[in-house]
């Protein structure tokens, strides 16, 4: 009692309410900015008339209301109070311990809304939020089976921070579940404000790795097909993506949604995003060795057009690009950084002010222009923001190649990214591969 | 886990790199009629050799051949594999200096010769130190990017031809098989047998299928084929004769007019020369598998380093063409070597295996 008393002095957050619960005096503390308080004591107060009705005992009372808790266990006490739950604390000597009860909290969640960063055209659209109960719950709902098995950690020292895992028995691999399991287990104690410390800390992934090990999705439809094939999702609480282990190159090109598509429009598009990925990886680097090292490569009336729109650029190719696409990047990124009424606005200067005005300054070639256009449209067609952002940087690496040595660095180039990609592997599972489904639904 | 799908993409891919090149060159100077004699016969050595070799290896429960000759004994896996590490060595240094004369040769002409070396080991190296798992995958992911530009490159090099040049179909030198011991026939067997060993080094790390590699082997027929007949077809066997790269002359002469591109050749060579990367970063990682195997105190990456080093030093002391050549011809008597004894030992010790087997039981 002194030490709730004491801790309310540091926190004026806290609250220390007397009130009658049965004919005896009772003290409830919790904090204010979590509980709806006038409801709780609404809720209280009915629970005990229905329990002094029926002439019991506070001491048996307690029983149904809540949870005990032992008196001398400071530390369990307060991680009551911070998780958000009241604590209700008779006066009366007879009764020992308190009791822990489940209040009316405020509403501190967003409602269900549809996606912000996944758009869906045909298929289930509500999307997580920041509640993990809720989304927990919404992957429940669209996965009605009984085989669907959940586990929950708390991670951290000084934040706890709930973690829960979920997978589907006989559908996931034991070796992968038992592999993140035992990773999670052996770092209870880190923290993770973000992704990267949950990557790194717990999952011990490499810290330079260009590719995300896991994917992250803001649908609960993604979340319950990741585990149907077999995968394992992890939720975080605070966080409004399911997190889905272990990411695959597959997932680059193909969303659950397209399975709401005919077969033949479903590979089409497939195929249309792994050409954009290709042409977005390509383009420029193409360009730079073409126009640099083998122009003897093109054909000769397109070779003289592409130098003539070069004509009165003052710089080597490979810096035009450069400038450009360092342009190009400025703009992507801002855009996520503008708020939404200027965000049209930057795209036009962006787009066509900048880009009509760099053209009649003869600082790059309108051609570049083109090419550089269709390579920022096309990195896009990958699936999900994270895996859009990763193709981004190897064409660098190409674009660098190709300037030194022409197509053979393009395409050195591609066989260096394929390395790299072929040697990623997570929990034993390599990133380049075929997911094995142990037991698909539909054969 | 069965990956037979991994390693035909890599047995294709690391024979489809060596056969454009040096081939029809050979094959065409070693025989004025009747090439189909000898591509055959080569082409039926090379079945013959994998048969006994992986038949050899079946014995052996997933070991590698180091392994099993070191399982046989140590003074023989010596004598066994030294020849064999030295073959790798050279193979590294004349694949690695050979086609980056090519490379400035056919297209990059103002890129100094040393620069096109460092690219290829520095990334054969890469590949190699990434181990021969990702090593793999990166061969079937290299297979479903550039198989497609490579057969239409291939489908396309037809245009030109001349169907009349395929006659006559034989004479006496062909069918009498006497070319068989001349220079350039022995040369050319380069194609054949530089690829096949890693079947031997792979199954404790790439577990695969032997029906499955043995049924592919008729699959790189036609690659044979098609680049010795397509320069004969294209220019006549007089023509063809002249040039030192055959067939890249013949993709050459192919117009393709609603193409952007006027030289389809540069995208077919780089292809193919991306293959030959791979295939040089296997051979790189069987010699460091061998250095290692010896010298067990070296890491990994430190041995690739190193290997790659050494080529690139004894690759720049090559002066000229000249000299590459002679070379190959150098390395002919390993190549023979390799080709007859190690397939016919694993046979035998596996032969002799399970007969121990058998009286153990």
């Amino acid at each position: 009692m002194e030490f709730l008393q004491a801790k309310q002095k540091q926190d004026p957050d806290l609250f220390l309410h007397r009130m009658w619960i049965a004919g005896q005096p009772v003290m409830l503390a919790g904090y204010f900015s979590l509980i709806d308080l006038p409801q709780t004591m609404m809720l209280l107060q009915q629970q005990a008339r229905h329990a002094a009705d029926s002439e019991r005992p506070l001491s048996a009372l307690a029983s149904g209301l809540g949870e005990r808790i032992d008196r001398a266990d400071e530390q369990a006490v307060f991680t009551a109070i911070s998780d958000g739950c009241l604590l209700v604390v008779p006066e009366a000597e007879c009764f020992e311990g308190y009791l822990r009860i489940v209040p009316v909290s405020r509403t501190l969640s967003r409602s269900i809304e549809a996606p912000t960063t996944e758009s869906v055209l045909r298929g289930s659209a509500s999307s997580f939020n920041e509640d993990l109960d809720t989304n927990l719950g919404m992957l429940k709902k669209h996965m009605l089976s009984d085989l669907l098995r959940t586990r929950s950690y708390r991670m951290g020292k000084d934040q706890n921070r709930k973690l829960t895992l979920i997978y589907m028995e006989k559908h996931t691999d034991s070796s992968l579940l038992k592999a993140v399991c035992r990773k999670i287990e052996a770092h209870l104690d880190k923290e993770i404000p973000d992704l990267i410390a949950l990557s790194e800390d717990v999952f011990e992934f490499p810290k330079w790795s260009l590719v995300t090990r896991f994917n992250t999705t803001e649908l609960p439809h993604n979340a319950s097909a990741a585990l149907g094939q077999g995968k394992v999702v992890l939720l975080l609480d605070r966080y409004p993506f399911a997190i889905i282990l272990p990411s695959m190159i597959t997932d680059v090109f193909s969303s659950v949604n397209d399975r709401n598509y005919p077969l033949l429009l479903a590979n089409a598009v497939r195929l249309l995003r792994i050409i954009g990925v290709l042409a977005n990886m390509l383009m420029p680097g193409l360009y730079v060795a073409l126009v640099s090292v083998n122009p003897d490569v093109l054909r000769i009336e397109l070779a003289m057009s592409i130098a003539g729109s070069r004509e009165g650029v003052p710089y080597p190719s490979l810096v035009e690009t450069l400038l450009l696409l360092f342009v190009l990047e400025l703009t992507l990124e801002a855009s996520i950084r503008l708020p939404k009424s200027i965000g049209p606005t930057i795209t036009m200067v962006g787009g066509i002010i900048l880009g009509q005005a760099v053209v009649q300054a003869r600082l790059v070639s309108n051609v570049l222009i083109i090419i550089l256009a269709a390579t920022t449209i096309a990195s896009f067609t990958a699936v999900g923001f994270h895996n859009a952002i990763t193709i981004r940087v190897p064409k660098y690496l190409l674009l660098l190649l190709s300037a030194i040595f022409g197509v053979l660095g393009l395409f050195v180039g591609i066989l260096i990214v394929s390395a790299y990609l072929a040697s990623v592997k997570s929990f034993g599972v390599p990133y380049a591969s075929r997911w094995k489904n142990k037991r698909s639904p539909n054969g | 886990m069965d990956k037979s799908m991994q390693v035909i993409a890599v047995y294709l891919l690391s024979h489809i790199g060596l056969i454009f090149f040096m081939y029809p060159t050979d094959i065409i100077e070693s025989l004025s009629v009747g090439h189909w004699c000898a591509i055959l016969l080569g082409f039926a050595c090379h079945v013959a050799v994998i048969a006994i070799y992986t038949k050899g290896l079946s014995y052996f429960k997933s070991q590698s051949i180091i392994d099993i000759f070191a399982g046989a004994g140590k003074a023989l896996a010596w004598i066994l594999l030294l020849p064999v590490s030295l073959y790798f060595l050279m193979m590294l240094i004349l694949t690695v200096r050979a086609y980056a004369e090519i490379v400035t040769i056919i297209f990059l002409d103002s890129t100094p010769l040393w620069a096109v070396m460092a690219l290829f080991l520095a990334v054969a190296g890469l590949i190699s130190f990434m181990g021969v798992e990702a090593m793999f995958r990166t061969g079937l992911l290299a297979a479903i990017l550039f198989f497609p530009l490579l057969l239409f490159v291939l489908s396309v090099s037809f245009q030109n031809a001349d169907w009349h040049y395929l006659y006559p179909i034989m004479d006496k030198r062909s069918a009498s098989f006497s070319f068989v011991l001349e220079r350039p026939y022995l040369l050319s067997f380069f194609a054949f047998a530089g690829g096949f060993l890693f079947l031997g080094f792979i199954p404790p790390y790439v577990p695969y299928k032997r029906r499955a590699v043995l049924w592919t082997t008729p699959v790189l027929l036609p690659f044979f084929f098609v680049s010795v007949y397509v320069p004969l077809l294209t220019f006549g066997r007089n023509t063809a004769v002249q040039f030192q790269f055959p067939f890249i002359m013949a993709v050459d002469t192919a117009d393709i007019s609603w193409l952007m591109f006027d030289r389809v050749t540069m995208f077919f060579m780089i292809t193919v020369i991306c293959f030959a990367l791979l295939f040089i970063s296997l051979v790189m990682w069987k010699t460091t598998l061998m250095i290692r195997r010896v010298l067990p105190f070296v890491r990994p990456d430190l041995a690739s380093l190193l290997l790659a080093a050494v080529v690139f030093v004894i690759c720049l002391q090559i002066p000229n063409w000249k000299m590459v050549e002679r070379l190959f011809w150098w390395n002919t008597y390993l190549r023979l070597y390799v080709v007859a004894v190690i397939p016919l030992t694993t046979l035998v010790l596996g032969i002799r295996r399970r007969r121990k087997g058998a009286a153990g039981i």
